[in-house]
């Protein structure tokens, strides 16, 4: 297989699907084809799993006049998607109109769809054995602290195409590559855990996975309590204010919720929601990102949007239908949740394509140095998730903090509470860092130091 | 296709990936049929129909296991998955230093069918809205609402297995769910509540008085009205009675996961070698099981073909065991217990849960609450999280203030936390009455394998020293 017949391949099976509605006499229909082939390769503590397979599946959306239905069926075999055709047909017959509806997707125009790394095909299972290998070599067993090291690799060669009645027959491909590793530390009864991952578009460098792993679990030991309740500063390590922050933006960017009205920066466009110095692109353009493909899942190509310029709300996120409903064009935005790993189960949703956080001046050690007191946070803390996007309230509880005194790292932290709220953590970000990471997370920040969150023990 | 067709594929699948040298193989086959309808303010936002259908196969070479799959229903796909899965386990075993090799067993041929009154796939899309409407209106017969969701989904297919020891398994999950929810904004205030949960049942769940559309409409449309005018739940160290649903799914996310015997053998697990110990007090039994007399999932084999039986993982408050597959329950020298699952053909199968409970008590409803004084009735949850040191944190959405032995005020919604081995310590209790729930919508989660249906919920449970914060 190459990239040219893996295209060839989407492209042919999504004509064919169209081929099929003209002959059911079907209105108007969106064939989105998805395939992903796939080798995962782990090692728990020694227990090694690996497995392959390729996904795939066609999701059909049939529209009569305003009148939708979706049903989709794994696999490329004319039988099932022919029965998914009909079966989405009978259902639009079945529904209501839906008011928002705008027609699916006319044309074929596409952007760039990111590096391909033909290198991908070359990695089997005895390929990423060897990055097992590697990151394993990487993690000194004779140390006793270290009680259980679990190692993972996997590569993904991804490719899907959309194509409608109405003109449109586009495909888009992306290779990635992952390695990571887990550790859990003890020592006189107190268990840490530290963990290390890299990813991209490219074979990956194993380069410092492990240690880093080993390294971060380790600095865990020995910590002490917080004692008391005490407003201070957070500093939040460039991974974790990518996490942190993809809360509210997740929320606050949503073009449905917008539409729909219920999303919390509904009010708040063209207005000041973060400090001066914060400002935030979707960027479906980096040819280096995961997420960066030629189009979207229901055809309209990837671009870049500037959701915060210096601190002002600039624009939602949409996809064709909640665009055409707010009076927008599609931002490029229409994706497909996965969960089993099968976005042709799912309907397109308005969803961030990579959200990307300009960077500031300062290190993290900068920022670390011109801390009298406050505390660094190295893991997202348990319950973040969890916060009410209405209000911003949101509480977690953090097993993996560090005290900071006088500029420098003091100890690790047991157990402790961080509580704030997101609209107010966004106009008090003392610092903006310089050190963004490029992360399959879809958002991606550098370190910030934020004031106003209460920490708790 | 019939039965025929697909056992003699997965027997040339077996055929195959022994002749690619495998000393063990699994495969087996799955086709599901999954309808959803999403009727928000009496607009269909969405609805869908999927079929999920392909072939997966497990090979072992000397405890090595290689998995591959494939959509592909043919000779020509079984046989390329089963290759395939047997040059992983070949290729990866020099590098496996943990081999979970299994004993073989006699065969299992057999068929296990739920009773099914009113099988969804007998009755059209607009029956199904119809429920949904009904639901509704009976929202709207109690509040005003601002909005109102409700929400169906149903989920039925054909599992097959067959394995080198040749059996043969056919079994047929299902379950049918239904969710009402209302929202009001209203002077600044925003108040929202649900109710209904899913069923291993027909259509015929929804003919049951407590889980009629009118009934489950009802409560959505009651409660919501009752969050209008709530107070500030006590914070702090509090007594809790956690109702069936959050009891559910704390001893599922924060003590179930701990259990599942991959993560104990590879020293992940914080009650790795701790069978024997007292871990919770004696009030505290937990249970997993294939099929329960209280419904819940119905799921009478597992992934590896082992026949589910009822495990107990904690016997007042001693660990007896773990959730196994063939292999670790080899390797600990004990009997599988039916856990090995895969959340769909495109996954291998791993240790999980099946329907998990805190077994009942001998306590009435109001025994219970008279038990707990002054404290805390936490009945639904929205959003919750666990870690693998066993701390917890779960946002109770809908509770009641307990004051001198009688539920008074409703509560803003709250978060509960705390570590789970230090909970379990401190069970003191538990009701007679249980309430098992097998959902459509949501799942659990372990790795990318997401989301998987289970079973979840139990008696109401009395929990003392629950750390409980503030509205969120």
């Amino acid at each position: 297989m190459s990239f040219d017949d893996l295209r060839e391949r989407i492209l042919n099976v999504t004509d064919s699907a169209l081929k099929f509605s003209r002959d059911l006499n079907i209105p108007s229909a969106e064939v989105f084809v998805f395939n992903q082939s796939s080798t995962d390769l782990s090692d728990q503590n020694g227990k090694i799993e690996v497995k392959d397979g390729v996904k795939q599946g066609v999701g059909i959306r049939v529209a009569i006049g305003k009148k939708l239905g979706f049903a989709s069926c794994s696999g490329f075999e004319a039988d099932p998607i022919k029965a998914a055709l009909q079966q989405a047909h009978s259902m639009a017959k079945v529904s209501p109109e839906n008011p928002l509806f705008n027609g699916f997707t006319p044309d074929s125009k596409r952007s760039d769809e990111g590096k391909l790394d033909p290198k991908a095909f070359d990695l089997d299972a005895t390929a990423l054995g060897k990055n097992i290998d590697g990151i394993n070599n990487q993690i000194d067993r004779s140390d006793k602290r270290i009680i259980a090291a679990y190692v993972g690799t996997s590569v993904d060669i991804l490719g899907y195409a959309v194509g409608t009645t109405e003109g449109c027959l586009s495909s888009t491909l992306s290779t990635s590559t992952g390695v990571g590793a887990y550790i859990i530390a003890m020592e006189a009864g107190e268990r840490k855990t530290g963990s290390w991952s890299v990813s991209g578009r490219e074979v990956q460098s194993l380069e410092g996975v492990g240690e880093t792993a080993v390294k971060r679990a380790l600095s865990g030991l020995g910590s002490k309590d917080f004692e008391g309740s005490e407003v201070l500063p957070t500093i939040w390590e460039s991974r974790q204010a990518s996490t942190f922050l993809l809360f509210p933006f997740m929320a606050g960017t949503s073009g449905s919720a917008f539409v729909e009205k219920r999303n919390p920066w509904k009010d708040k466009l063209d207005q000041h929601l973060a400090i001066e110095g914060l400002n935030v692109v979707d960027d479906g353009h980096d040819p280096e990102y995961n997420s960066t493909q030629a189009i979207d899942t229901e055809g309209t190509p990837l671009r870049q949007t500037q959701v915060v310029e210096n601190g002002v709300l600039k624009s939602f996120l949409f996809n064709r239908m909640y665009g055409h409903a707010a009076g927008k064009e599609s931002t490029g935005n229409a994706r497909r949740q996965a969960p089993g790993g099968a976005p042709f189960e799912s309907l397109p949703s308005t969803f961030p394509n990579k959200l990307v956080v300009q960077n500031g001046s300062k290190t993290l050690e900068d920022q670390i140095k011109e801390l009298d007191k406050g505390i660094l946070v190295t893991s997202l803390p348990l319950g973040i998730s969890n916060f009410n996007p209405i209000t911003g309230d949101f509480s977690g509880s953090s097993t993996n903090s560090f005290l900071v005194l006088n500029g420098e790292i003091a100890h690790p932290l047991k157990n402790i509470t961080i509580a704030g709220n997101f609209n107010e953590t966004l106009m008090n970000i003392q610092t903006i860092g310089s050190d963004r990471e490029i992360t399959d997370t879809p958002l991606n920040s550098p370190s910030m130091t934020f004031l106003g969150h209460t920490i708790g023990s | 296709m019939n039965d025929e067709f697909i056992f003699d594929l997965l027997h040339k699948a077996v055929k195959e990936g022994e002749k690619q040298g495998a000393k063990f193989v699994e495969a087996r086959f799955d086709d599901y049929q999954l309808t959803s309808i999403d009727l928000t303010n009496d607009i269909i936002k969405e609805s869908s129909s999927k079929r999920r259908r392909g072939m997966g196969v497990m090979a072992y070479f000397n405890g090595t296991p290689g998995y591959s799959f494939t959509p592909e229903v043919t000779i020509e796909g079984a046989k390329s998955a089963a290759k395939r899965a047997a040059n992983l386990a070949v290729t990866t075993d020099p590098r496996n230093r943990m081999k979970l090799e299994f004993d073989e067993r006699p065969a299992i041929k057999d068929k296990a069918l739920p009773t099914i009154k009113k099988h969804p796939k007998d009755y059209e899309f607009q029956d199904k809205l119809e429920l949904l409407k009904r639901g509704v209106a009976a929202i709207k017969e109690n509040v005003d609402a601002t909005t109102t969701q409700g929400m169906y989904g149903e989920f039925y297919g054909e599992k097959f297995f067959v394995n080198s020891e040749g059996s043969e398994i056919f079994w047929t999950p299902i379950v049918v769910d239904m969710r009402l929810r209302a929202d009001i904004v209203e002077n600044g205030k925003r108040a929202t509540a649900g109710d209904g949960m899913g069923q291993s049942q027909g259509l015929e769940f929804f003919d049951n008085d407590r889980y009629s559309p009118e009934i489950v409409g009802a409560n959505a449309g009651k409660w919501c009205k009752e969050q209008l005018d709530v107070v500030a739940a006590p914070v702090g160290k509090v007594r809790v009675l956690a109702g069936p649903t959050l009891a559910g799914v704390i001893v599922h996310e924060s003590f179930g996961h701990l259990s599942e015997a991959d993560f104990v053998v590879t020293g992940m697990s914080p009650i790795a070698d701790r069978v024997g110990e007292q871990l919770g007090s004696e009030q505290v039994t937990v249970i997993d099981e294939g099929v329960t007399p209280y419904g819940g999932w119905f799921f009478p084999y597992d992934d590896q073909g082992t026949k589910t039986g009822r495990t107990v993982v904690m016997d007042k408050g001693i660990l007896k065991g773990y959730l196994h597959d063939r292999g670790t329950a080899n390797k600990m020298n004990t009997e599988p217990t039916g856990n090995s699952v895969a959340v769909s053909f495109m996954f291998n199968p791993i240790c999980r849960m099946k329907n998990t409970y805190f077994e009942k008590g001998d306590l009435t409803e109001e025994e219970a609450i008279e038990k707990v004084g002054n404290g805390l009735y936490a009945i639904s949850w929205r959003g919750g999280t666990a870690s693998f040191d066993g701390n917890f944190l779960f946002n109770c959405s809908r509770g009641y203030l307990i004051e001198n032995g009688e539920v008074t005020k409703p509560i803003k919604s709250a978060s509960l936390s705390g570590n789970i081995l230090e909970l379990l310590k401190h069970v003191e209790g538990a009701t007679k009455n249980m309430t098992l729930r097998g959902n459509y919508f949501g799942g659990c989660g372990k790795g990318e394998q997401y989301p998987l249906p289970v079973g979840m919920g139990g008696p109401e449970v009395i929990m003392d020293q629950v750390l409980v914060g503030g509205a969120q």
